[in-house]
């Protein structure tokens, strides 16, 4: 009896960690339309939902991170940092949007924004392509506050998220070495 | 001395640099000129605002001159999100039309952040405006713009150089605009973050102006349209000719070429008559006078066994033809036929044979002696005839020089026919010249009396009596005469009055043909006539 279980615990901790380690894909996804796609849907569900009346009964505030780009400051940052700074945020992002769609009623919204959600969760498949690291799944807060700030509005949340998307993201799949290497 | 040397060293570096800036500013000026004026008409809001790198802005505005104030009166207030204002400087530059230009360029920017810019004169807030820096691009246009030939035919390959901007390659967009050289429309074609394109469906041996702009694709970042590039000409390839239009004309040429030869060849003989007629020669009508006689005709006519068919005229110049009256005796008994005239015989002299001469002798006339066996009935006649001279001396005939000679039949004992005696044995000789005198032709003529055989044939002349005292024999008979004025003989038949006393007889006349015998003529041997 012991033996069997103790056989089932292996098999289990064998099968665990080799899902936990799953590989990445074999190809890097250095095509820019990819995210060119989400940032385009980012970009209209910011559009559509920029109308929306008292916020489209979204209260709270949600902490997203910051967008701004210096090309000279970028220029000093390895890829890891940039990394780093795009997982985090797209973490961040993906939390937000998790809250937003608990208290929007709308069934539009609410496909609007599980579009946006999944795109977030693709980002992360298209880094740990590039063999960057996703740390979006993670629950540990990679940078601090000072990357950080605070929007109460849906609008708002949804602006920061496209430009965050074709900034920081954008310039961190431009960058990454394993695109650099196929591109000519 | 050195030191005079290492600041003259230092001056020449410091000129060459400063006429290169120069050059440089001059041209900088030009492109912001341009650029200038690009946004006064694409961008309606104001401060007016472009990104040329990844790390500028330029703002301007535009105020009149009247109402312009000096730059310190002005301040350009930026401020980025989440961040603290700051302030640009402001420098002024005249511009066209009584304007003028206020400048603010920064040299470090964010991007992907809003942007707050607020403008104030004196205080007062006169222009605010929120914008993201990613999106106000407005690039230099794509240098080096290229135009080659591909190879094939109506296309032209385009290159250019991209803005060299490091994170934006693949972003940019271009719009090629080409147009045939003197033409006003063009075609556009827009291509995406690349660095050449084929130009096709155009046209063969044909001149075309290519330009250029470009635009940052608007995704991640996006601007204004550039200024068109300085247009570039290239002529496309000449027209060159579809190989199987080559194939098939060619074909079809070459069946038609066969189709006429064949034709042609069917056609050899008749195209060559037409074209080389034959020269006729008359060697095939004069068998052997070419070839054998060398072409003396005489000789050929005289060796020649064909038979010709010739007019005696023609050939016997020298010989004219004599007539010969062959009168006949007719009797005034009853049931007398009317004499039959004897043909007259116009018979050559000399050449040919006297058995010949009495061939034409009438038939009729053979009969009618038979029937009538009087003597000297011809000669009765002639002097009844002359009993009666009014009508016989009034007579042409006598009158002329002509001479007579007339035939009697003598009876016979024995029943041999006529026929014989006539066809065989009775030859008359042809006496007859015209315009000779009486003593001559007598010498020449004379009188014969021949009888051979069964029957007699007695023969007179009329020069015998040559006072015109022919007498006339026996009954009347019938006679032709004959009138030879020297160019024709003239042929009439003619009666005595005494066969007008018996009765209308009827005179027969009888053609003569001017033949040459049958006999004369070998089998087989065909008559050619002569041309």
């Amino acid at each position: 009896m012991s033996s069997i279980s103790g056989l089932v615990a292996v098999l289990l901790t064998v099968l665990q960690w080799a899902g936990r380690g799953l590989p990445s894909p074999v190809r890097p996804i250095c095509d820019p339309r990819v995210l060119d796609r989400f940032i385009m849907e980012a970009r209209d569900t910011e559009t559509a939902l920029r109308g929306c009346k008292a916020g489209c009964g979204v209260t709270g505030t949600f902490v997203v991170p910051l967008t701004n780009v210096d090309f000279v400051v970028l220029e000093t940052k390895d890829t890891e940092e940039q990394a780093l700074e795009v997982q985090s945020g797209l973490f961040l992002f993906g939390q937000a949007l998790g809250a937003v769609r608990e208290s929007v009623s709308r069934a539009a919204v609410k496909s609007l924004i599980d579009n946006n959600k999944s795109n977030i969760h693709s980002l992360g498949q298209v880094l740990r392509s590039l063999h960057i690291k996703d740390l979006s799944l993670s629950p540990a807060p990679a940078v601090g506050d000072s990357a950080t700030r605070k929007v109460s509005s849906l609008s708002e949340l949804l602006r920061v998220h496209t430009n965050f998307l074709r900034g920081k993201v954008r310039l961190l799949l431009t960058n990454a070495p394993a695109c650099q290497q196929n591109s000519t | 001395k050195k030191m005079t040397n290492d600041n003259l060293n230092k001056l020449l570096v410091f000129c060459v640099l400063f006429c290169a800036q120069k050059t440089s500013i001059v041209h900088g000026a030009q492109a912001l000129e341009t650029k200038v004026t690009l946004l006064l008409h694409a961008e309606p809001e104001n401060p007016k605002c472009f990104a040329e790198g990844m790390s500028d802005l330029t703002c301007f505005w535009e105020e009149d001159e009247e109402r312009a104030g000096f730059t310190d009166q002005y301040s350009f207030i930026y401020t980025y999100q989440n961040e603290n204002s700051s302030e640009c400087s402001i420098t002024a530059l005249p511009a066209a039309g009584g304007k003028r230009l206020y400048f603010c360029r920064l040299s470090q920017t964010q991007l992907f952040v809003p942007l707050d810019i607020r403008v104030f004169r004196d205080d007062l807030l006169i222009h605010n405006r929120s914008l993201f820096i990613e999106l106000v691009f407005l690039l230099d246009p794509p240098a080096n713009l290229t135009l080659t030939s591909t190879g094939t035919q109506g296309q032209l390959k385009a290159s250019w150089l991209p803005p060299s901007l490091k994170y934006m390659g693949d972003s940019m967009m271009y719009e090629v605009s080409y147009t045939m050289a003197g033409s006003h429309i063009g075609k556009v074609e827009e291509v995406q973050a690349s660095s050449e394109l084929i130009l096709r469906g155009l046209q063969s041996g044909t001149k075309y102006k290519v330009r250029i702009r470009v635009k940052l694709d608007g995704i991640s970042y996006s601007g204004y349209w550039s200024t068109w590039t300085d247009p570039v000409l290239m002529e496309t390839m000449p027209g060159d000719l579809d190989p199987l239009i080559v194939s098939l004309s060619l074909i079809i040429s070459l069946v038609l070429t066969l189709l006429s030869l064949l034709v042609l060849m069917s056609h050899r003989r008749f195209l060559l008559k037409k074209i080389w007629p034959i020269i006729p020669t008359p060697e095939s009508k004069f068998q052997g006078l070419f070839k054998v006689y060398g072409g003396d005709f005489q000789e050929w006519l005289g060796h020649s066994t064909g038979g010709l068919w010739l007019r005696p005229a023609y050939f016997y110049s020298e010989e004219f033809p004599a007539p010969l009256e062959v009168l006949s005796e007719v009797s005034l008994g009853p049931a007398l036929p009317s004499s039959a005239l004897p043909p007259k015989a116009s018979e050559t002299l000399g050449e040919e044979d006297e058995d010949e001469k009495l061939k034409r002798v009438d038939s009729a006339l053979m009969e009618r002696w038979r029937e009538t066996p009087q003597e000297h009935w011809p000669m009765d006649q002639l002097r009844a005839i002359h009993q009666h001279p009014a009508p016989w001396t009034q007579s042409s005939l006598l009158e002329s020089h002509d001479a007579y000679v007339t035939l009697n039949a003598q009876n016979h004992s024995g029943e041999e026919p006529l026929d014989d005696i006539l066809e065989e044995t009775l030859p008359l000789q042809v006496l007859f010249a015209s315009g000779r005198t009486s003593s001559e032709s007598r010498s020449d003529l004379g009188s014969f009396q021949q009888s051979s055989g069964l029957g007699r044939l007695s023969s007179q002349s009329s020069f015998e009596y040559p006072n015109h005292t022919w007498p006339p024999k026996g009954p009347g008979y019938t006679y032709m005469a004959v009138a030879d004025s020297g160019v024709s003989m003239d042929y009439s038949p003619m009666s005595s009055s005494k066969i007008d006393d018996i009765g209308k007889g009827v005179i027969y006349t009888n053609e003569y043909k001017n033949e040459i015998p049958a006999h004369r003529r070998p089998i087989g041997t065909p008559i050619h006539f002569a041309f």
